[in-house]
């Protein structure tokens, strides 16, 4: 990409920032990255993992010394989210795999974020402490109790700066709610409500209470061999706070209103998408299986993946999206291979830039997409350790789909389909994104002039 | 973190597998119905992994049963339409081979399937390795083993039923008609009937269990980090007492509260965990 004289889209150049994780060949299961996440501000990016850790980075101060620093994400939190746990009743382990974190808009000094595996969600507060009191009456400075006749002076206990502390407290536990795993969470723009979705069911929370949730979408049927379709992701509205989408495994969307019925199984919309007859093949609908669905920043988008597309659609039209991108078309006729070793049931995430213009989305090979909206161009690039030096651009990467391999080109076979990213993240404002490769957080930057 | 499922070892079939789908995507020569007999026996093959492990995935299974359910129908208009199949000696439908029980699908390996030859399409050879592979599946049979191998999947017990809790006072205290009756369909639901995800329902000896806030049980369980400096508000039932009764609510009552309703709920969980002991330890 260049810089166009006279255009109004500049094209921007992608560059590496840092990487977190270890170089080791060996991956540790319990390291593999299961989400990504800016905070509403950009300042802090979280990840949650197998192993139900939670890592979060902030992001420094820019120095006017370095400018070319651009501000760089350093560990700020980790703690431990979920355990593993044990469900004596069906001898069922549950995965302590952290499978969504959202963040709360930041309301006071603190910062609260939702991390949930799939039973249960919690609510973590992240809070700083750099003072401490000192000067107590009753106890000396090591802790021991004074005898309180002996004292005949009194004094008021002063703060005195301390290290920095950073702490993470369980506030909130919503559990028992969801018989079935929970795919997504999403806050609801009132910040008192949020909900939690499953494979069946979708649960609206009130942020006080624990021990109550509304069903408000209920998808199981009467009987149980009736059931063809299953929720994939669900999202609120990011204005409305009583309009939310969920998806489905038949490559559907309803958008439903809380102000209609108290249990929405009648949706207010429903987006669906004709079956492109050339296209049809024993997998058409596996693939047609929605992993992740986006409202876009503004509201009047919102963006679905599936096995093989980006799609977005204009919430006033139902029939059809408005725009498709092909992530990795060349996949098509891998299918029964893919369907084979279960790369085909592989759920890719999708994100909006700050400003809705470019969308982004993984593929294999550590390979992820771009797509400008506006220009209509896309580009395919590498988060990999050869292309890991500070700053160093990124080169734009093609996949061959037969006939003559150029010499910077990979072939569909070579592609390694252990290695995927699944989950990605755009800085709410900036040109700033985060790539999670297996167990390695990429952050990637524009190029500053 | 423990290891779930049952752990695949590279075993001939599996690479006879890997080979017949890359066979599947790159020869366009391969005809229609021998594909379609490999995405089925993939498919098969596959719900009867998951038969085996702990707590099988939903959205893969109902996937993976679409696509069998896709696949049998078409199968089934085929055979309607045309009752002299093109393979001859070929008699779809209610055929049964040998080597396969009903109702279950006994997957035999490759070399098991020699006796198959004969009946395969005219359009390959005898020899021809990726015909002799598959197994070929009658229509009841089909039928039959997707509902045996699923109703045998590990249930999930499905503790909690729809509640459509009122949010506020001036919507009539009423449940949609579909959630009673959903309810009662659960309830038939466990008589265990050829259901595809029957095994996803918990079975008829337990269906007591729906009623109980199961997890006062293990309240002890993983709580004491939990800020005590939190009040929940006691827990109020629906206006409505017909719907105590009717609707099972979902209470979590919280475990460090000491308000009067939680220590009446404990005591009630007590005197059900002891009735639930008397029949486990009975029965």
């Amino acid at each position: 990409f260049l810089a166009g004289f006279g255009s109004l889209m500049q094209d921007v150049l992608w560059c590496f920032s840092q990487v977190k994780g270890t170089l080791d060949t060996g991956v540790t299961e319990a390291d593999i990255i299961s989400t990504v996440e800016f905070n509403h501000t950009g300042e802090l990016l979280a990840t949650g993992d197998k192993g139900g850790r939670v890592v979060i980075f902030q992001r420094e101060q820019e120095s006017k010394n370095q400018p070319h620093r651009r501000g760089e994400y350093n560990v700020y939190s980790t703690f431990q989210s979920h355990e593993p746990e044990f469900d004596y009743l069906k001898s069922l382990e549950i995965e302590e795999k952290i499978n969504k974190i959202r963040w709360l808009p930041q309301q006071n000094a603190a910062y609260f974020l939702l991390s949930t595996n799939d039973k249960t969600v919690k609510l973590w507060k992240v809070s700083e402490r750099d003072k401490r009191p000192e000067g107590y009456n009753l106890k000396d400075e090591d802790g021991r109790l004074r005898d309180p006749s002996m004292i005949t002076v009194l004094r008021v206990p002063v703060l005195r700066p301390m290290d920095l502390m950073v702490e993470a407290t369980p506030r909130r536990v919503f559990a028992n709610a969801h018989t079935y795993h929970i795919n997504s969470i999403s806050v609801n723009s009132d910040y008192e409500t949020y909900m939690s979705a499953d494979d069946l069911r979708i649960n609206l929370w009130n942020f006080e209470i624990t021990n109550q949730s509304f069903n408000i979408v209920d998808i199981k049927p009467a009987n149980m061999e009736e059931l063809t379709e299953v929720i994939t992701a669900a999202e609120f509205h990011p204005h409305h706070c009583n309009t939310f989408v969920y998806s489905s495994s038949k490559g559907t969307i309803r958008l439903c209103d809380m102000r209609t019925a108290a249990l929405c199984d009648r949706h207010a919309k429903f987006f669906e998408e004709p079956e492109d007859p050339s296209n049809r093949s024993f997998f058409s609908e596996i693939i047609s299986s929605i992993s992740d669905v986006k409202f876009s920043h503004s509201g009047r988008y919102i963006m679905t993946r599936d096995y093989l597309t980006v799609k977005v659609w204009d919430l006033n039209m139902e029939n059809r999206p408005i725009e498709t991108y092909q992530v990795h078309d060349y996949l098509r006729s891998k299918l029964c291979s893919l369907y084979e070793n279960d790369c085909i049931f592989d759920k890719f995430e999708c994100v909006w830039n700050g400003s809705d213009s470019v969308i982004m989305t993984g593929s294999y090979n550590n390979f992820f997409r771009m797509f400008d909206r506006n220009t209509k161009r896309d580009v395919t690039l590498e988060a990999s350790r050869e292309n890991s030096k500070p700053r160093a651009i990124l080169k734009p990467r093609k996949v061959c789909v037969g006939g003559k391999r150029r010499k910077d080109e990979i072939s569909v076979d070579s592609l390694d389909f252990s290695k995927k990213i699944l989950h990605t993240a755009w800085h709410p404002s900036e040109n700033i994104i985060a790539v999670a490769a297996t167990n390695n957080l990429y952050i990637f930057q524009d190029k500053v002039n | 973190m423990l290891g779930r499922g049952l752990k695949r070892k590279l075993s001939d079939y599996e690479e006879n597998m890997a080979g017949l789908s890359s066979a599947f995507d790159s020869s366009r020569s391969l005809p229609y119905p021998l594909k379609r007999q490999l995405v089925l026996n993939m498919c098969l093959t596959k719900l009867q992994t998951y038969k085996m492990l702990v707590e099988p995935n939903l959205h893969r299974s109902v996937l993976i049963a679409n696509t069998v359910r896709q696949i049998q129908e078409e199968m089934r208009q085929e055979s309607n339409q045309q009752p002299v199949n093109i393979c001859p000696g070929v008699a779809p439908a209610s055929h049964s081979y040998a080597g396969m029980e009903s109702p279950g699908i006994s997957l035999q390996l490759p070399s098991g399937v020699g006796q198959q030859e004969s009946h395969c399409c005219d359009l390959r050879s005898v020899e021809d390795p990726i015909e002799n592979s598959l197994l070929i599946v009658s229509d009841d049979d089909m039928s039959s083993a997707i509902s045996s191998i699923l109703k045998d999947l590990d249930f999930v017990e499905d503790i909690s039923p729809p509640t459509c809790l009122v949010p506020t006072g001036d919507d009539q205290p009423k449940f949609p008609e579909n959630t009673g009756l959903k309810l009662e369909d659960d309830r038939q639901d466990l008589k265990g009937a050829e259901c595809v995800f029957g095994s996803f329902e918990i079975s008829n000896s337990t269906s007591y269990l729906k009623d109980l806030a199961i997890d006062d049980i293990f309240e002890d369980i993983d709580t004491s980090m939990y800020d005590s400096d939190f009040c929940c508000p006691p827990l109020m039932p629906p206006r409505s007492p017909s719907l105590a009764t009717e609707e099972p609510l979902k209470t979590f009552p919280s475990c460090n509260s000491s308000s009067a309703n939680n220590i009446q709920i404990c005591r009630t969980d007590l005197s059900e965990l002891d009735h639930i002991m008397e029949i486990l330890v009975g029965s």
